[in-house]
């Protein structure tokens, strides 16, 4: 084994044996970790769960982060003990409610965002793209193309087609069980993605079909849609291309989204996936991310509300994210009106991230998730990768089954919009 | 008027921090530990020294010659991976140094964020999501809109369609006398909504930085005394006195502000500066809508309302500025009058999002003022609330660095001014003026969102 070979697997031992040393507070809880949103438990939490498939025993906290608004001033109504078996409750969602196209269930209320390569290794795409296979669920391309690699879990992959374009081809659209137009990222709302040049190496360069090292923002708006009427020609021409495949609509949280999700069902797209303003990103302005758009806590009753009072609630799936960290926050997410959730960021907490926000940098990422640094990107090995995070959502299925089982209620579908079951706190 | 057309760009270059910075973050390690790891590893990879020195970070703080015994502090970005690699032997924490920067209104955060804008001129860009606080008092509790399918497009930072950031100062008539058409404009065209304001300490250095930069840049500076300095004269808004009228009509300034609290200097100004625009100079109080209403009806040609240095206005019970600004602004509104005046405001705006957001509370532009000092490295030595005493202490510096330093600030809020405007759809800051419909409240969407959620007893 060569000099670089050891040096790979010495780090990579030392950075797994440290995340399952971490969580057992054996140390202490590591100071300069975390933050309001992803608190230094809540990390430590998710590597616990990410190891065992169970949620904390040492009293970690891993329900909600200390941000002082949203999800984490929400709680649960004190409903006693269990009032429904644990294993007889269901947790699946359908993400076809029209009564044409597909039926697509899956068995938790929770897939995998967009998280394109370039900006992520492959390698971590690759243990997502497993776990999405094993858990029979998704996780999305991102706008950054599709890897040769990951089309042998094809029907676990959803394509996204963003205002960038990359990697968008018949092949990649007909391979997908969903698509998904990115019209905003709930980061950086309004601004296009963005790819810095150190991270655009050769086969970044060449999935994207530009030049190497040189930094990618990708247009804003989708020049070709104007209005619902040319985003109707948008889901035509993918239904076109994939009669076969759903289509998934993210936007932005903006004031009058209701309106775009409105807008959305009657392009005839089967999910509206409302994107948050404290979602994640492999870089984004500052400013953007703090200040444009509402945080999707606000935006679900705001979609939800008016689906119903226009009469097509039942035909369109909501599904939310931007700052879903935890699996109450998902049930919170359900019961303001979501049907379900989209994950990225504690996916890639599952496999070491610290939350530090040196993405954008270089050679990226130092335990290997959002880098394309060959040597940085072995540290996550897929299988381990989907070890993990199938671990991670293990755990959280059974948070959410106590905290259905509490309500009595047997389907997490029953959970929706049941914003009677929440209390605030100041 | 340039004789062809060239986009509106501020040019920025590096100008580094003249004085040395705090480490953001304090690595250490436990060297007994580091040692016995050291043993323990070169038995385990045979002395192959390449393996058992590889070191657990990429960013370089093990790279010196003492690697994790003397760690390169200053280069570490907080990543954690050692932490990650020997929790028993690395601690990463913030340092205290960072911790105590700033006061009880200047985060570290913040304050690291203007000295690198102003070292820089770049944008901050990071990866991973917002980091802080759900929401929050003040401009922390509004959201801007963005829109989704709207032009202006946007095609990366400068391959967009123009959108325009000048705003003008000045006395507006309500309707077109064509007795008069061919005089001179009344007003005057800033290319961004920022101007200096008066400066709470400063040396002479400090004033010919911003006197130099506000030329630059054609803007403008806020002082009570007329600069030594050749450059930035034209520049300047002096703040007019009784005593000092003579020197202003010896040479007029386009701008001129006077403490309207204290004097009714207006008749006098505009009488003898007919060439100048004549301010109202404010503090921000309960009643200053009122009296907002009644300067407009006497004429004057703007308003430059201030908070302290915290943004919190002067009332009995001190509320933020950007709610005591949509006051005064929704009353000059009632009045028919908002659309004659200009409207400064300055105190608190310590932020490149403030700008927006204070606009969209009802300010034509802004005056920024303990952020000058903060981007020329001032110390911080105590609170900075209080305009008569702000314990924000500036160094000696150079003019010239001064003024980049300056100008990469502007450079970098003009840019995040864009990316709010273009998130919006909007392709002039003047129409983001007043325009709260296109912001959201935290306080109003909470309570309308979590409607019917009992509280928990």
């Amino acid at each position: 084994m060569g000099n670089l070979e050891l040096i790979v697997e010495k780090h990579s031992e030392r950075i797994h044996h440290g995340l399952e040393v971490l969580p057992n507070l054996r140390h202490g809880l590591p100071e300069g970790l975390g933050n309001k949103r992803w608190t230094a438990e809540l990390i430590l939490a998710t590597y616990e769960m990410a190891l065992t498939g169970d949620l904390p025993k040492n009293g970690l906290e891993y329900k909600t982060g200390n941000s002082g608004g949203g999800f984490d001033v929400l709680g649960w109504k004190n409903n006693g003990s269990a009032k429904v078996e644990s294993d007889k409750i269901d947790l699946s969602i359908e993400l076809n409610k029209r009564d044409d196209g597909k039926k697509i269930t899956i068995p938790l209320p929770i897939y995998g965002g967009g998280m394109s390569f370039g900006s992520i290794s492959l390698n971590f795409m690759l243990a997502r793209a497993r776990a999405a296979k094993r858990l029979n669920t998704f996780m999305s391309t991102g706008e950054g193309g599709y890897p040769d690699d990951i089309v042998p879990y094809r029907d676990h992959v959803i394509t996204q087609v963003a205002t960038g374009m990359f990697g968008v081809r018949e092949e990649t659209i007909q391979y997908a069980p969903i698509v998904e137009f990115k019209y905003a990222q709930g980061a950086k709302p309004g601004l296009g993605g963005h790819l810095l040049a150190d991270k655009v190496t050769s086969e970044v360069a060449k999935m994207r079909e530009s030049s190497m090292f040189t930094s990618l923002y990708s247009p804003f708006p989708f020049h070709s849609v104007y209005s619902v009427e040319d985003h109707k020609k948008h889901v035509d021409w993918i239904k076109t291309v994939n009669p076969r495949a759903l289509v998934s609509v993210k936007v932005s949280t903006p004031t009058d989204v209701d309106m775009v999700a409105i807008g959305s069902y009657h392009a005839g797209a089967n999910i509206i996936h409302i994107d948050g303003g404290y979602g994640g990103t492999g870089a984004a302005p500052e400013i953007a991310k703090k200040n444009i758009a509402m945080p999707v806590e606000y935006a679900i009753p705001k979609v939800h509300d008016y689906l119903m009072s226009e009469g097509v609630r039942d035909e369109i799936v909501l599904i939310a994210s931007g700052g879903i960290r935890t699996a109450d926050d998902i049930a919170k997410a359900i019961a303001l009106g979501a049907d379900g959730c989209v994950v990225a960021t504690a996916e890639a907490i599952a496999v070491g991230c610290t939350h530090c926000g040196n993405c954008e940098r270089g050679r990226g990422c130092q335990v290997g998730i959002t880098t394309t640094d060959p040597e940085l990107s072995r540290f996550i090995e897929p299988e381990w990768g989907e070890t993990r995070i199938v671990n991670l959502f293990t755990a959280w299925s059974k948070r959410l089954r106590s905290i259905l089982a509490g309500f009595g209620l047997e389907n997490v579908r029953d959970l929706r919009g049941r914003r009677d079951l929440l209390v605030r706190y100041k | 008027m340039p004789s062809k057309y060239e986009r509106f760009k501020i040019e920025t270059k590096p100008a580094p921090h003249v004085y040395q910075i705090p480490n953001k973050f304090d690595v250490s390690a436990r060297k007994v530990r580091l040692a016995a790891m050291l043993v323990h590893e070169a038995f385990e990879y045979k002395l192959n020294k390449e393996v058992v020195l590889s070191r657990p970070c990429i960013y370089g703080v093990f790279g010196g010659r003492f690697g994790g015994f003397k760690p390169l502090k200053h280069k570490c970005v907080g990543c954690m991976r050692c932490v990650q690699e020997y929790p028993h032997i690395m601690t990463v924490k913030h340092s205290d140094s960072y911790k105590r920067l700033g006061d009880s209104f200047w985060t570290p955060e913040a304050v690291f964020t203007i000295l690198n804008e102003a070292s820089t001129g770049k944008i901050p860009v990071k990866g991973m999501g917002y980091k802080g606080a759900f929401g929050g008092e003040g401009f922390d509790g509004i959201w801007t809109d963005m829109s989704e399918i709207v032009r202006p497009t946007r095609d990366g930072v400068y391959g967009r369609e123009y959108i325009s950031t000048s705003v003008d100062v000045g006395r507006k008539p309500t309707s077109v006398d064509f007795s008069k058409i061919d005089r001179a404009s009344s007003t005057i065209e800033i290319p961004v909504p920022i101007i200096f304001d008066k400066l709470s300490a400063g040396n002479g250095d400090v004033r010919a930085a911003v006197g130099m930069a506000a030329e630059k840049l054609g803007t403008f500076y806020v002082s009570r005394e007329r600069t030594p300095f050749d450059f930035g004269q034209e520049s300047l808004i002096p703040i007019g006195n009784e005593e000092g009228i003579e020197d202003l009509v010896e040479r007029p300034p386009a701008i001129v502000e006077y403490d309207a609290e204290k004097s009714d200097l207006f008749e006098k100004l505009a009488s003898r500066l007919p060439s100048s625009i004549v301010i109202a100079r404010l503090p921000l109080r309960e009643d200053s809508g009122m009296i907002a209403c009644k300067l407009a009806h006497e004429g004057v040609h703007g308003l430059h309302l201030y908070a302290d240095y915290h943004g919190q206005d002067y009332s009995k019970e001190p509320q933020h500025i950007s709610a005591s600004l949509k006051e005064v602004h929704q009353q000059l509104v009632k009045g028919g009058l908002r659309d004659q005046v200009t409207l400064i405001a300055s105190g608190g705006i310590t932020l490149a999002e403030h700008v927006p957001k204070a606009i969209i509370c009802g300010a034509d532009l802004v005056g920024i003022d303990t952020t000058v000092l903060v981007a020329l490295q001032a110390e911080f030595r105590g609170e900075t609330r209080d305009r008569a005493n702000c314990q924000l202490k500036p160094r000696k510096i150079d003019p010239e660095w001064g003024a980049q330093r300056l100008v990469n600030l502007f450079g970098v809020w003009h840019d995040q001014l864009i990316e709010i405007l273009s998130a919006m759809g909007i392709r002039d800051v003047r129409r983001l003026r007043g325009d709260i419909g296109r912001s959201m409240m935290d306080a109003e969407l909470r309570e309308l969102s979590f409607k019917g959620i009992a509280w928990a007893t």
